[in-house]
């Protein structure tokens, strides 16, 4: 597949930053890129979060014009709704059978009004954000989500389970509501494949000491980056889940790290971003943050804790080894190196959890023919020595957390290293 | 020639319709000089509603195009393409938000009305001041000049390097092989380094299509992306080379900290206390000791301080590589002396990565000891060395040793300031090259087709740096493609030469450098490969010279004009 | 018959932060004031004083210009530059006694609609208090 402006076809798995900077980049080099996303929206993880380390971005201000050139940009076929199920073939010449779910909502005729959403009689938690508010069985997972069109989750839909309901489909005056639309079988013929699935994060339920899930205010970052972001269930505003104001936070970093065996490179960084967030958004709020060590290797990081560390922030390096509920509040037990046992009250816990390979990694890991190694993400073909890009399986490539924990720019090194790479690719 | 407006009100089904009289728009708009027609439609986006307005375009002969309905952002591109499907230059099109903007957020539907139609005027008003614009295209050159002939510049070449594009990778000195060449083993798999540079040149030098320069030196290098001239002094021959490449990768790599400087550790005056890179050098079998480990005295160490984050205070960042390497040292020292006592003073242990803490385990099973520490010195004690550390909590403590290494930060190397220089490339503040965009664009530089990979650009391991070094190629192997012109943004600046006195403040502020200063004539000239089409050089003219194509201030001021009519 | 103060703000959105949280405004269906009319600019460091000062002299009750958060600026430094011109402009509209609290620089980041709805709302108000632009009398 050199590159002398003759159309090269890739597969490419996962719409999230990885898989965005590498499709526009393959397309403007004249490929035809077909973007699988499993969810109906793209965007990955990035979407996520309100404001990125270290410079405290926008991240939506910061991805949007990429998603907005990839929807323009016609060498890009996304396809949401859709997931892998077989792979055949070798580089230059790969099969590719892909489920393409139903939408039931046609997505050149919709156009984003959101009037199915009301009617719908049915209620369930939004997992985007993180069960702090409620969408229907048609919906958007958030304002601002792309491609800005619904889709219908069969699962809770009243019609797709026997009854006769079509609230949303009379709601739409442009007929873009279609209960008839079928799943999709679709085989791709390409000559390259990119795994760039992302991560997700360890669950802390798994952990005991810390109150997970039996404590109110006990929070995962993921859910606190939904509590934080402008267009998320709470528009910004830093609440317990009884409403009230958090007048201290603790944030603990490396959960699960011991049950992962691994450092995860991102979290003490999202930690520090995250006090720094709440800083600004509550200056009377008063912050500590538990590590054992601090990892902030990257270009500025370090500039970036020192300033938070200004700011009032409280770093202890130390063990948690309890968290029990005082009142209204959480007392955090921890022991100090030097042997010394503490004890610290606080309204709000926030736990910095291990970043793990994406759901469903296993089996794509599988159908690729790639092993996983340690923490089950997927091994580079010669470790420390050569690119980590590239797999055993000649023609498949990794970008970002599918081949090892790490922050976005790496992860768009990676995407951009296997778009070189793919672009390289003898004939 | 006479201007026909044609003016398109789209209902957008309900949405616009429920809450914007549109009659009473067309009725307030119609009057209006140059508007041949307004006309309303239900849902211009669909398939029936662009063919509709190909054909209206045409049918009227219209020589302008106002589009009211939802936001540009969603459909500004679709009725641009309709344009040109319909022979009108898309460029001569003004859209106005009514949806967004108008419809769904103003409470009154009178007020919403009146909102659209002074939206609308002000759009007419504007749109009768566009002129046609026009793609440009640019031709460029495929080639790419690599500094640098460590690890990333042989595999920057090695993946660029093609019949079609031609790679010069120029190297300071007599042979390639950067640092890794020099390191008998790495980690984790405890490989040779220069075994793995051996290999990486051999299939280099199999390939026809990249040329070496070594002892060769880059003096100046002119130009833009897809045209830049670069002078090569050629040391050994004393001859200059001119390459005309499309982009340019540094790969100029690091140097470490001199610890001289920082007296507590006693560098330079004590015997025994090594840097890094002095510890590999020793183990280099074409060393001063034969490849052995061995003190000044010939003797083989029995304790073994290695001080991690020396001069990271000084230089404020990690330097993210050091705990990784330094826990090699301690395998490559127990595997020559299997009794030799090593020991580890570090302050935050630095490992992210999958397989990381599995290394530093494992090297701890070995029996290596791991002592935190704050501030840690280093002193003569009798005929051997004392590491005095000062550990968490104030205590502090005392080891007995006869070699120190001392893992100093990795610097970027003395080139690079070079190339900053001779590039315009700012430094951040710890004196690495600014990235293209911190987090979307990390190999990228401020100027367009300079690249900068591996620690030129940061510390970082073998496997980030060869990441990186094909991030580059990525990025030039899909925007330089042989035999294709590169597209240029349409609506960039332009500099009027009656008008510019040659000030240069534009050039001052031009955040992409795209502005130059031709000295016979005395005026500022925009470089349309460059610009991004901001405007921030039309906003600063203090003569007007400045405009921006589809931004001119008549433009604006027309809109404002009839905005508060 | 003393008609009812309708204040006329004239907005200069840039293209990637602003407009993009005015449009999300949209989406939400938040209110934005109706007072409001929008210039797309592609970046804030686009808007030169003068043009705020014509929208002004023409007889703006209030201006606006809105662009992304230091530091997320899509062409990396032009909001400063806005920042810098519009800090000069005020001091200039006040030395001129021009009532610079007429004028509003806001920073508005592409997820932020319910934001930009309170931004606006908040300064359609204040000029609204203000009244008329004394400039209006003169043109009239």
């Amino acid at each position: 597949m050199k590159n002398n402006g003759h159309s090269t076809q890739v597969l490419v798995i996962g719409a999230g930053i990885a898989g965005i900077e590498a499709s526009l980049l393959l397309a403007n080099s004249g490929a035809k890129v077909y973007l699988i996303e499993r969810n109906s929206y793209f965007g990955g993880n990035v979407i996520k979060f309100e404001e990125v380390f270290p410079n405290m971005e926008c991240a939506t201000c910061m991805i949007a014009p990429k998603q907005q050139e990839l929807l323009q940009n016609e060498g890009i076929e996304l396809l949401t709704l859709s997931q892998v199920e077989a792979v055949q073939g070798s580089a230059g010449d790969f099969t590719v059978k892909v489920k393409k779910k139903a939408r039931y909502v046609d997505l050149e005729n919709c156009i984003g009004c959101n009037a199915c959403f009301e009617p719908c009689p049915v209620e369930v938690d939004n997992e985007f954000e993180q069960g702090f508010s409620k969408r229907k069985a048609i919906y958007i997972p958030c304002a601002g989500a792309l491609p800005n069109v619904p889709a219908i989750d069969t699962e809770n839909c009243l019609r797709f389970k026997g009854e006769d309901c079509q609230a949303c489909q009379e709601a739409c005056i442009f007929e873009a509501i279609d209960y008839t639309q079928q799943d999709e079988e679709l085989e791709l013929k390409v000559g390259a494949i990119l795994a760039a699935t992302g991560f997700k994060p360890f669950d802390p339920s798994k952990t005991k000491q810390y109150g997970y899930k039996k404590f109110s205010n006990v929070y995962s970052d993921i859910e606190i980056e939904r509590i934080c972001a402008s267009n998320g269930p709470t528009q910004g505003q830093i609440v317990l889940r009884d409403g009230e104001t958090p007048k201290s936070v603790a944030i603990i970093h490396c959960v699960g790290r011991e049950e992962k065996g691994y450092c995860s490179s991102v979290c003490c960084m999202s930690s520090i971003k995250l006090a720094h967030f709440l800083k600004k958004k509550l200056p009377e709020v008063k912050i500590t943050q538990f590590y054992s060590d601090l990892c902030i290797p990257g270009r500025t990081y370090q500039k970036f804790y020192e300033e938070v560390q200004e700011s009032g922030v409280d770093f202890i390096r130390a063990r948690v080894n309890e968290v029990a509920e005082q009142g209204k509040e959480l007392a955090i037990k921890y022991k100090t190196e030097d042997g010394k046992e503490n004890t610290l009250n606080v309204d709000m816990l926030i736990l910095a959890p291990a970043l793990e390979p994406e759901a469903n990694s296993d089996k794509l890991a599988e159908m690729l023919g790639i092993p996983q190694g340690d923490g089950g993400f997927f091994t580079e073909k010669k470790p420390d020595l050569d690119s980590s890009v590239t797999t055993l399986k000649d023609g498949i490539f990794v970008a970002g957390c599918t081949q090892g924990p790490k922050d976005i720019p790496d992860t768009v090194a990676q995407a951009e290293a296997a778009v070189g790479r793919i672009l390289s690719m003898p004939r | 020639m006479a201007k026909k407006i044609g003016v398109y009100v789209c209902e957008c089904g309900t949405n616009i319709a429920d809450n914007v009289d549109i009659d009473r728009v067309i009725e307030a708009v119609s009057p209006l000089h140059d508007v041949e027609l307004v006309e309303k439609y239900r849902l211009l986006c669909s398939e029936d509603g662009k063919e509709f307005l190909k054909q209206s375009i045409q049918e009227h002969e219209l020589t302008h195009l106002v589009v009211a309905a939802c936001s540009p952002k969603q459909h500004e591109l679709t009725f641009m393409n309709i344009c040109a499907a319909a022979g009108l230059n898309p460029y001569l099109f003004q859209m106005v938000n009514i949806r967004e903007q108008c419809a769904w957020v103003t409470a009154d539907k009178k007020e919403a009305t009146e909102k659209a139609i002074t939206q609308i005027k002000a759009a007419i008003a504007r749109v009768r001041y566009h002129v046609p614009l026009e793609k440009k295209e640019m031709d460029v050159c495929p080639d790419v000049l690599v500094v640098g002939g460590g690890i990333a510049g042989i595999k920057a070449s090695q993946l660029l390097a093609s019949p079609d594009r031609k790679v010069y990778l120029v190297e300071k000195t007599s042979s390639l092989g950067g640092k890794v060449k020099g390191f008998k083993k790495l980690f984790t798999d405890m490989e040779s380094g220069s075994v793995l540079i051996e290999q990486e040149l051999n299939s280099l030098q199999g390939n026809k299509n990249v040329e070496v320069l070594t002892d060769s030196e880059v003096e100046q290098i002119l130009g833009f992306l897809g045209n830049f001239e670069a002078k090569i002094m050629r040391k050994t021959e004393s001859e200059e080379r001119n390459l005309s490449v499309g982009a340019v990768v540094l790969a100029t790599g690091f140097d470490l900290l001199d610890p001289t400087g920082l007296y507590q550790y006693g560098y330079g005056k004590l015997d025994d206390v090594y840097t890094s890179l002095e510890f590999e050098e020793m183990n280099i079998s074409g060393g001063a000791t034969g490849g052995k480990v061995l003190l000044k005295n010939g003797k083989p160490p029995e304790s073994v301080a290695i001080i991690h984050c020396v001069g990271r205070e000084e230089k404020g960042y990690c330097s993210r590589v050091c705990c990784l390497y330094s826990f090699k040292f301690a395998r490559m020292l127990k595997s020559q002396f299997p009794d030799v006592k090593v020991s580890h003073f570090y302050s935050d242990m630095c490992i992210p990565g999958k397989s990381y803490q599995k290394f530093y385990e494992e090297t701890k099973e070995l029996g290596v000891e791991f002592v935190r520490a704050g501030k840690t010195e280093v002193a003569q004690n009798g005929k051997g060395i004392v590491v005095k550390y000062e550990a968490e909590a104030g205590k502090e403590g005392e080891h007995a040793a006869d070699m120190v290494i001392l893992v100093p930060a990795m610097e970027p190397s003395s080139d690079t300031n070079k190339f900053a220089q001779m590039l315009g490339i700012p430094l951040d503040d710890e004196g690495f090259l600014v990235r293209e965009h911190q987090l979307l664009a990390p190999v990228g530089s401020s100027i367009g087709g300079v690249f900068v990979v591996g620690c030129a650009q940061g510390p970082q391991n073998i496997s980030e740096s060869i990441v990186q070094s094909e991030a580059a190629a990525g990025k030039i192997l899909s925007s330089l493609v042989p035999g294709r012109k590169l597209e240029l943004e349409v609506k960039t600046s332009e500099i009027s030469e009656t008008f510019c006195s040659g000030c240069k403040i534009c050039i001052s502020i031009c955040p992409y450098s795209a502005i130059t200063f031709d000295e016979a004539r005395g005026i500022a000239l925009v470089n349309e490969a460059l610009c991004h089409g901001c405007g921030a050089c039309a906003a600063a003219c203090p003569s007007g010279a400045a405009s921006m194509k589809g931004f001119t201030s008549t433009q604006i001021y027309q809109e404002v004009v009839e905005l508060v009519r | 018959m003393q008609e009812e103060f309708k204040p006329q703000i004239v907005g200069f959105l840039c293209n990637w932060c602003s407009y993009t949280g005015a449009d999300l405004a949209g989406a939400t269906k938040q209110k934005i004031p109706a007072s409001l009319s929008v210039i797309k600019v592609m970046c804030s460091g686009r808007v030169e004083p003068v043009l705020i000062t014509t929208a002004y002299l023409r007889g703006a009750d209030g201006v606006l210009v809105a662009g992304c958060h230091p530091g997320d600026c899509h062409y990396r430094e032009g909001n400063y530059y806005a920042r810098r011109r519009f800090a000069l402009l005020e001091k200039t509209m006040e030395t001129l006694g021009l009532e610079p609290e007429r004028l509003m620089l806001a920073w508005v980041s592409a997820s932020e609609g319910q934001r930009f709805s309170e931004v606006t709302n908040q300064f359609a108000g204040r000029i609204k208090q203000m009244g008329p632009s004394p400039l209006k009398k003169a043109l009239l």
